[in-house]
């Protein structure tokens, strides 16, 4: 995938040139933009991108980009992905995809 | 770089703000997601509707007025209160009829009927997180029209006088609209 060779460039780069972390945190930031790969998925629950931070988070002002990684994905067995925020939130009130209906399980988490 | 990011964390501002539920100056989630739904629900109104915003800067609070163009309803000037909880969207708008008026799914209290609108539905048919303010509005436009519904009734003497003589209930559904929902 994208981000594993983005991973290892950048160890390679950091390598190189131990003293510009700086810059190579940067440079990692902008990468993370890769959502192309995954498609613009919209979070049905607060309607912001499943690749960002939820709006909960962003209210937050979890702006930099260490605190948006607590922010993760989750799918559920549908397939449907929300952020986990937001589900962890719905399923206290129903345990259905608010999408589908069907009954809300993990399939996995992540981003 | 990072000890900055660490004295944020520890903030004591923002701690407090995430473990009390203290009204602040931040704008909620509600309101934020308000300001589009509003907009779409405006865009998107059906012809029978009309939306009033008593306050403005208040999107959570608005008064629904539907004037059906058809069926038993047809002409009577009905409205809707409708309150959007700070909890918006994990539960769905509060809705009260404020016409009185005489219908299977609406008290005469002003309570409504409405499966969009329950918070626990066992059948899918419920309030979720995925609906917005303008599904609202439609919903309540189509009670007097598609939706409506005597299995389930609010109304029990309506729903029964409607499977007895619909000749009756349209007479008792006029003689209501003429008394209370004129304008
Ligand atoms: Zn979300
Ligand atoms: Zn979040
Ligand atoms: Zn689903």
């Amino acid at each position: 995938m994208g981000d594993i060779e983005q991973d290892n460039s950048e160890r390679a780069d950091g390598e190189n040139n131990k003293a510009d972390k700086l810059f190579t945190l940067k440079k990692w930031n902008a990468v993370a933009m890769w959502s192309w790969d995954v498609e613009c998925d919209t979070c049905a629950i607060c309607r912001v991108q499943v690749m960002d931070a939820c709006l909960r988070c962003q209210a937050e002002s979890k702006k930099d980009f260490y605190e948006k990684q607590d922010c993760v994905v989750v799918w559920g067995e549908c397939n449907h992905s929300f952020h986990y925020c937001c589900m962890s939130l719905w399923v206290k009130q129903n345990n259905r995809c608010p999408l589908c209906q069907q009954e809300w399980s993990i399939q996995r988490m992540g981003k | 770089m990072i000890t900055l990011r660490g004295k944020l964390k520890k903030d004591p501002d923002v701690s407090n703000s995430k473990s009390q539920n203290i009204p602040s100056k931040r704008v909620s989630i509600r309101d934020k997601l308000l300001i589009k739904e509003a907009q779409e629900m405006e865009q998107t109104l059906p012809m029978t509707c009309q939306v009033t915003f008593n306050d403005p800067h208040c999107l959570y609070e608005f008064t629904l007025l539907i004037i059906p163009d058809e069926g038993y309803w047809c002409g009577g000037h009905f409205y809707f209160q409708i309150n959007v909880p700070e909890e918006y969207n994990m539960i769905p708008p509060r809705v009260k009829c404020l016409t009185k008026l005489w219908h299977p799914n609406i008290s005469e209290e002003g309570d409504v009927c409405l499966s969009i609108l329950r918070q626990n539905s066992v059948d899918g048919m419920g309030w979720a997180p995925t609906r917005k303010l303008k599904d609202v509005v439609w919903g309540l436009s189509s009670l007097f029209t598609d939706l409506l519904n005597f299995d389930d009734p609010l109304n029990r003497e309506a729903a029964d006088l409607f499977s007895k003589d619909k000749e009756l209930f349209g007479i008792k559904v006029k003689e209501y609209l003429i008394q209370f929902a004129k304008r």
